[in-house]
């Protein structure tokens, strides 16, 4: 069964490669320019940013047809090897660029699969990059692919696959996407979503929970909305001055993300959110810091995770809602 | 917040759009280490993706939307934003425009005085500039007291190359007809403009605006006399249906573009602010509560939406270029464009939107309604009454 399983992957990661490729590509040909920025491309300075677009792309296709042309005995040995690494060590990269371009560019999508990946990143697209990392080193080591020589086999083969291409799935914004180009469901740029129901989506998020103690009035003083984001402004305090706590809901019906601020209402000055009361250690993946100074590394994980919280300020993104 | 009136900027709620740029810049921002960011830092950003001179490319809207949205231009588009809400000039690659009463003219020099008659000023004419006053016409030909548009050269803030005389518009729903004259309704939060539309001038109005009775739309330009406006001509095709039978489109498929191309038009507004720059947009979101929608008892999200173009806010930066001259300018969202709306196909069948032909023909539909001020900014034609528009969502 693991031999089977390794076996799925390589199918699966070079499927993977071509397709963002391909996807690239195909944005890149509509917009007749590789001006486009990309997801983790927007960290590159703007003249280098369609130098990256083109380093992703070639990377992708050569890494997906090499996956593929290395797969049996052909090539097989240091090709193989370096082949799968390489795959390995770009998918990991891949996951640092977009732990990092959710933290600083928490609006753009992670231009995976070209125009299909607009949804903001959420903890879904990290876990599908690691997992296609780890499948990818998971391949360095594999012996070349044979076919299955009894029917069991191959159905066990194809089921595996078919789970894996499921939990992909599960892991990918772009279906959204995918059904709206279809014309199968509206895109959220003209989704009628009324401010009530923006606010009861806000109000479970984790955002809200977190910061519930600093809004002055639940009603809020000022909401607009543009193309797929609500921003809804409370009134607040941050110690003796005059805040404003700005949310920005993304519409969508399940999980929406939330990014919230703290503002000083009479400077504009972004402030850090209020110290929270730390929640129990270890019950969530701890919410990542953004933007702020890294409390010292306490010598337990607990502490940090603790620490972190209670850190945890201006800019805080992440999925909220049920 | 209800304000989505058209004409909805006043210069109040002008701040009120600055502290939105800034306030959703300071969610999108990611703070710098070490501390708190000055709001100079979030709203140099606020141009984005959005700045001057962006190309019409045919990819998808971001999502994000975030001020930042990368791009070169980005200053540009925050320098120009910046402009508007400060100074209310152009750029100067950009046409400015003046308007006032003509109290004196001369083939090489032009002077209008301004409301309240206290000040007036002193234009040099360009060796090829034109005038319009029902036709074109030596800028000499134009009388004094004329109300006049004039549009100076770009960097020469001191010569005029265009006159525009006692030009009117009048775009919006017939209420009432007779032989000789319309009345016509712009919208509930603007007064009713009667046309006048004299024999010389009839057959080629039927001819594009055949059905001139209660309930239709009409859409012409001509003189202004006061409130009176004599149509000369007609500014599109009349669209077959009745105002009151626009209903919502069918649920569009497919990704919505980044850049949208349609026709951009002018209004004649006469309670806007002399200079006014923004644009009116079909698409303002309908849960914000357009006056237009309650007068008309329409539902949140009812309201016809113009084509698939995304919602936004009063106050959001649009990016609008004209096709023809290449012009772009990023201005903001002032107030909701109930009669483009209508104006917009109900039926794609039976009218999928008109079309301007400024240049070449555009894409069917009005995707921007800008003021009078805005329009001649980026190089239209007043009388043609429309030019071919690329709109990008500011970032």
């Amino acid at each position: 069964m693991l031999a089977a399983l390794g076996d799925v992957q390589i199918p699966l990661v070079a499927a993977m490669l071509l397709g963002g490729c391909a996807s690239k590509l195909f944005q890149v040909a509509r917009r007749r320019s590789f001006d486009a920025a990309l997801g983790p491309t927007v960290l590159f300075p703007i003249r280098l940013r369609r130098l990256a677009t083109r380093v992703v792309c070639a990377c992708e296709l050569s890494f997906g047809f090499g996956l593929i042309l290395t797969s049996g005995r052909l090539l097989q040995g240091w090709p193989a090897f370096l082949i799968r690494l390489g795959t390995g060590l770009m998918f990991v990269v891949a996951t640092c660029a977009l732990i990092e371009v959710r933290s600083v560019r928490p609006d753009v999508g992670c231009g995976c699969f070209g125009e299909f990946s607009v949804t903001p990143i959420t903890g879904r697209t990290l876990a599908r990059s690691a997992l296609l990392a780890v499948a990818a080193l998971a391949t360095i080591r594999l012996p070349p692919i044979e076919l299955p020589r009894t029917a069991g086999g191959a159905a066990a083969l194809l089921g595996l696959f078919a789970a894996e291409v499921l939990v992909f799935v599960g892991l990918s914004p772009e279906m959204r996407e995918l059904l709206v180009s279809i014309g199968y469901s509206q895109p959220c740029e003209l989704r009628a979503i009324s401010p009530e129901q923006t606010l009861a989506v806000l109000q479970r998020s984790a955002q809200w929970r977190r910061h519930r103690g600093q809004i002055a009035d639940n009603r809020p003083v000022d909401v607009w909305r543009e193309l797929c984001w609500r921003y809804l402004v409370f009134a607040s305090r941050s110690g003796d001055r005059d805040a404003l706590a700005v949310f920005a809901v993304y519409l969508q019906h399940r999980r929406p993300v939330v990014l919230s601020a703290l503002v000083d209402s009479a400077t504009g000055a972004v402030l850090p959110w209020p110290a929270a009361a730390p929640r129990r250690a270890g019950a969530w993946w701890p919410a990542r810091p953004r933007g702020l100074p890294q409390p010292a590394l306490p010598a337990r994980r607990g502490t940090a995770m603790r620490a972190r919280r209670a850190g945890a300020g201006a800019n805080g993104a992440g999925p909220g809602g049920p | 917040m209800c304000c989505e009136r058209c004409p909805g900027a006043t210069p109040e709620r002008i701040g009120d759009f600055a502290r939105r740029r800034m306030l959703k810049a300071a969610v999108f921002q990611p703070s710098p280490a070490g501390g708190p960011r000055d709001a100079g830092g979030a709203q140099r950003d606020a141009g984005g993706a959005a700045g001057t001179g962006g190309t019409a490319g045919g990819g998808r809207v971001r999502a994000g939307a975030g001020p930042a949205a990368g791009g070169a231009g980005g200053a540009r588009g925050a320098a120009d934003l910046a402009e508007q809400d400060g100074r209310q000039t152009p750029p100067a690659h950009l046409y400015r425009s003046v308007t006032g009463q003509v109290l004196d003219v001369s083939p090489h020099f032009v002077t209008i005085g301004f409301p309240g008659g206290e000040r007036q000023q002193r234009f040099a004419l360009t060796a090829d500039a034109t005038a319009w006053r029902g036709g074109p016409l030596e800028p000499a030909a134009v009388w004094p007291g004329d109300e006049a548009v004039i549009r100076l050269v770009p960097s020469r803030p001191g010569v005029a190359d265009r006159i525009w005389a006692n030009i009117g518009r009048v775009s919006g729903t017939i209420l009432r007809a007779d032989a000789e004259s319309v009345v016509v309704s712009e919208g509930i939060t603007k007064r009713e403009r009667t046309v006048v539309i004299p024999r010389r001038a009839a057959s080629r109005i039927q001819v594009r605006f055949p059905r001139l009775l209660p309930g239709y739309l009409i859409d012409v330009i001509g003189t202004r006399r006061g409130d009176v406006v004599e149509a000369l001509a007609p500014a599109t095709s009349q669209p077959p249906y009745r105002s009151d039978q626009a209903r919502p489109q069918g649920r569009p498929g497919g990704l919505i573009p980044e850049a949208i191309t349609g026709s951009a038009v002018w209004h004649d507004a006469l309670d806007e602010p002399y200079g006014m720059l923004g644009v009116c947009y079909p698409a303002v979101d309908p849960a914000a509560g357009c006056a237009e929608d309650q007068a008309a008892g329409t539902g949140p999200g009812q309201a016809p939406a113009a084509r698939a173009l995304p919602y936004l806010a009063v106050g959001s930066a649009l990016l609008v270029r004209n096709d023809c001259t290449g012009l772009a300018w990023t201005l903001p969202v002032t107030g909701c464009a109930p009669t483009a709306r209508l104006f917009n196909d109900r039926c794609t069948a039976c009218h999928p939107g008109d079309r301007c032909g400024a240049c070449q023909a555009s894409v069917r539909g009005r995707v921007a309604d800008l003021t009078l001020a805005s329009f001649v900014a980026l190089g239209g034609e007043l009388e043609r009454g429309c030019f071919n528009a690329t709109i990008t969502i500011g970032r």
